[in-house]
This record gives C-alpha cells, structure tokens and sequence, in this order.
C-alpha cells in the first residue's frame, strides 16, 4: 500500500541536464585512432621482423638488439637468482626418489671407466712419441687448446620452433660464431649469433643441428641428428657397420683441412640407447642418449680456442 | 588513462616478460609451457582496451626478442594483434562479464600457438605442426591456472576507471 504522502512523480529525459564532460573524443574519431595505432604498430612489427629476417647475425638492427639484450641481462639474471632456490628445493626432493637407483648405476660405470682407463693410459703415453714420428700436424684439441668460458643461461628454448638457450657472455669474451658449447656432461651446441655481452646457442637438439661424431669403441661415424623426444640419432651409418648398445659417441673433429669442423675431435655426446635394422632402411637406426643435460641448465660453457686453425695448403 | 597508469602496465608487461623469459620457459608440463606474459597481456587489455593492449603486445614482444636474440618482431606482432583483440573484446562484449579473462586466456593461447606456428611456416622456417598442436591443450590449462591470480593482481594494479552515464535522468513532479 503506498503512503498517504506519495506524490506523482514522472521520470522524463531530461534534456537541460548538462551531461558530465568527460574529454573522450567521439566515438568515429576513437576508432580511426585505435585503427591507426594497430596499423602503425603491425606495420612497424613486419619491418623489424623483414629486417631482422634479411641479416640474422649481423647489422645496424642485430647491433642494437645485442645493445639491448645487454642492457636486459642484469634483469634476467636477478629474475634467476629468485626463482633459484624454488629450482633447488624441487631438484633436491626430485633428486632423493632417484637416488638409489643413479648410485647403483654411478658405481657400475665407475667400475667400467676405470678399467678402460688403465687400458688407455698406455695408448696415451706412446701417442706423443708416435705423432713426432710422423711429424703430425693437426687442430685445435680439446680441451687444452681451448680456453673455457663459463656463463650462466639467461633464456631457454621457448617452444617447439627452435632450440636455442641465451648465455651471458659474447664477444668481449672471445665468443665468435660456431664457438663450441659444453656442459659438464659433455656437448651442449654451438654459438649461432653473437653479441657483445649475450650470445645465442643452438642446440644439438636442434632440427637444424648436425654434428659429424664417431663411436669411440668401433671407431664407426656418422652425423648427430635430433632424434625423437629427448634423443638424438648417430645418422649416416652403413648396414655394415657395427655399433653397439652403450658405445660412447664422441665429436670427430676436423677429417680433411679443406673443411675444418667447428667442434674439436673428443667432446663428450651421448650413449648408444638402442640399435635397430630395417629392410627399408639405408642406414643402421642408432638412438643415442646424450649427456648434456638439456632440460636443467644453469651455466654452460664455452670453448674458445686459443690456437689457430691449421692453415691450408 | 593517465600517465601513471601507463607506467604501471609498461611495469607489469615488463617484469611479465622478464619473467617469462627466464623462468617460465624452463617448465614444461606435457609439452605446454604456461605463458605468464600473454596471460597478463590480456588482463591489461581486459581492463585499459584496444589500444593499450596493442602498444603493451607490441614492446612486451620487443622485449622477449631482445632478450632471446630471437626474430625481431615476430612476437611483437603476434603480442600486438592478440592485445588488440582482446581489447576491444573488452570493451564491447566482454565488458563486467566474469568468464571474460578466462575464455580470452584460453582462445588466445590456441590462436597464438597456431599463429605462430603460421609465420614460422610463411618465413620458410621449421614449423613442425604437431608438437605444436599437442602443446596447445597442456598450455591452455597451465595458463588458465595462472589467470585467476594474474587478473586479480593486474586489476588491482590498474583499478578500473570511474563510469560516467551515457544518459542521466531528472525526476519530475
């Protein structure tokens, strides 16, 4: 029931009632802007991106975006530093469920290398006298011509499109192109674009990516490919080769002067998984696990020789 | 928008960014990586509109291929189109809805995967299709995980500006 007071009350627009200034522009003149802006900004985005497409690794624009990845390193390694001790503590709980069974397997293959060191401690010892024989003339070798460079990671691979790890180091520290890039465990990749504090490595996880390598108990070679999921493949190796299950992969280094290979003869690459033939096939199925430890990086580093090339003949 | 909120999203896009590049992309879970950078790409677009999130996609694009070495550009132009689609996503339909963060989140995550995976192809660079659409189910989840904090925390950051009535009414009589 309505009070006895209630008077009739009419709600009209009212159209003497000053509307509050609110300083937008209209409403035609906002949506040309907003046009405009993204033109403007996907035009500008396409140039970069024609011009970053056209020269990679050099140029007026590869200079400034080294200058600028520069100038972002510090940030990207304070942003490690914090996130490090969340890393640690998962890596420390990950580390004991696995424990048991990587110690039984750490003491097996101690047991197999130390055996296989006294067996090649000889063989070391009449290499000198034997290389003077022939007066042998060869590269760089790993690792004592190489001066190593350590730098922490400061970006990872960032998708299924590439295989590339950012590194805080370039080339004030001697860093060029092609710089091989090891972890402790054995070959990561190599340095694809350089910049004066910050380079870029591919990996050898890469699609790209092609290392000529040689099985150091046969002696057989091929090319390390990326396999599938975390593997790679020793590629190129005949039918009538012989490669067996827990060969060492190693790099080959240079064979003919003429084309000098960018990794050293001898880096570390990975463990034959499995071995398999097909009929159809050309080529011996080799499935290596590698050493380097893709997924967890926190420092790499990065062999810079320190004697020149043998030069041609 | 005033200047100081200009500032805060340049802040937020950035940090997003630096944090993307150096931590994020270590986790990966069923080949998804969550993607804090876009998921806080469309909180500010959600909330500042069209044109602000196309300027804040286009330098937090800038950022990431600085930092990575990558492609100059090619995020900047992805970032760039998925900002403006989202704001005017919010700006018209999307406007006060509580679902708005999430469908955007998860719609762009798709797009942007497959978008990407479309220039790598048109540059005549490797763009192998299928850990790329595998990855898109794992990385819509991860980064609707990251939404609800992010657009809470980005929301508080950038408060919505005041409404003004488009239409005011006198009462007569």
């Amino acid at each position: 029931m309505a009070p006895p007071n209630r008077t009739a009350r009419v709600a009209v627009l009212g159209s003497s009632v000053q509307r509050s200034k609110s300083g937008r522009p209209p409403r035609g003149r906002s949506a040309l802007v907003r046009r405009l802006v993204l033109v403007f900004l996907v035009v500008a985005a396409l140039a970069l991106l024609t011009i970053s497409f056209r020269s990679p690794t050099s140029g007026a624009l590869h200079d400034v975006q080294g200058a600028g990845a520069s100038a972002l390193r510090p940030f990207q390694v304070a942003a490690e530093r914090v996130a490090r001790p969340f890393r640690d503590v998962y890596g420390y709980f990950h580390g004991l469920t696995t424990a048991k069974s990587e110690n039984a397997k750490l003491k097996r293959e101690v047991r197999e290398w130390r055996a296989e060191a006294l067996k090649n401690e000889a063989a070391a010892a009449q290499n000198p006298a034997l290389k003077k024989q022939l007066a042998y003339q060869e590269g760089p070798t790993f690792p004592k011509d190489y001066r190593p460079v350590a730098a922490s990671v400061t970006s990872f691979p960032a998708g299924p499109f590439t295989q590339q790890i950012g590194i805080a180091a370039g080339s004030h520290s001697g860093i060029r192109y092609g710089t091989p890039v090891v972890d402790g465990d054995g070959l990561v990749g190599s340095v694809t674009n350089v910049g004066p504090s910050t380079s870029v490595v591919t990996l050898i996880t890469d699609a790209d990516s092609a290392v000529t390598a040689k099985d150091l108990t046969t002696g057989v070679t091929g090319l390390i490919r990326r396999g599938s999921g975390d593997s790679l493949i020793l590629d190129r190796v005949p039918k009538n080769q012989v490669v067996q299950k827990g060969d060492r992969i190693v790099t080959q280094g240079t064979r003919d002067p003429r084309y000098p290979d960018i990794y050293p003869y001898g880096i570390p690459i990975g463990r034959v998984l499995s071995v398999g033939y097909s009929d159809n096939a050309i080529f011996v199925q080799v499935q290596v696990a590698p050493y380097a430890q893709f997924g967890s990086f926190d420092s790499v580093t990065a062999l810079v020789s320190t004697k020149p090339a043998p030069k041609l003949p | 928008m005033s200047v100081l909120d200009g500032v805060k999203a340049a802040v937020i896009l950035f940090v997003a960014a630096i944090v993307q590049v150096s931590i994020l992309t270590q986790i990966h879970v069923l080949d998804g990586v969550p993607d804090l950078l876009l998921v806080t790409l469309v909180a500010v677009a959600l909330l500042r509109g069209a044109v602000v999130g196309a300027v804040g996609g286009f330098f937090a694009g800038l950022i990431v291929d600085t930092a990575t070495f990558g492609q100059l550009g090619l995020t900047s132009l992805m970032l760039t189109v998925a900002g403006y689609w989202i704001g005017r996503y919010g700006e018209t339909t999307g406007r006060d809805r509580a679902h708005a963060p999430y469908l955007s989140v998860a719609v762009v995550t798709a797009l942007y995967a497959v978008g990407l995976l479309l220039v790598h192809f048109v540059l005549g660079e490797r763009a192998p299709a299928l850990p790329v659409l595998s990855g898109i189910v794992p990385a819509v989840v991860l980064n609707l995980l990251l939404t609800a904090p992010v657009y809470a925390l980005v929301r508080r950051l950038l408060r919505p500006p005041s409404r003004e009535l488009s239409t005011e009414v006198r009462l007569l009589g």
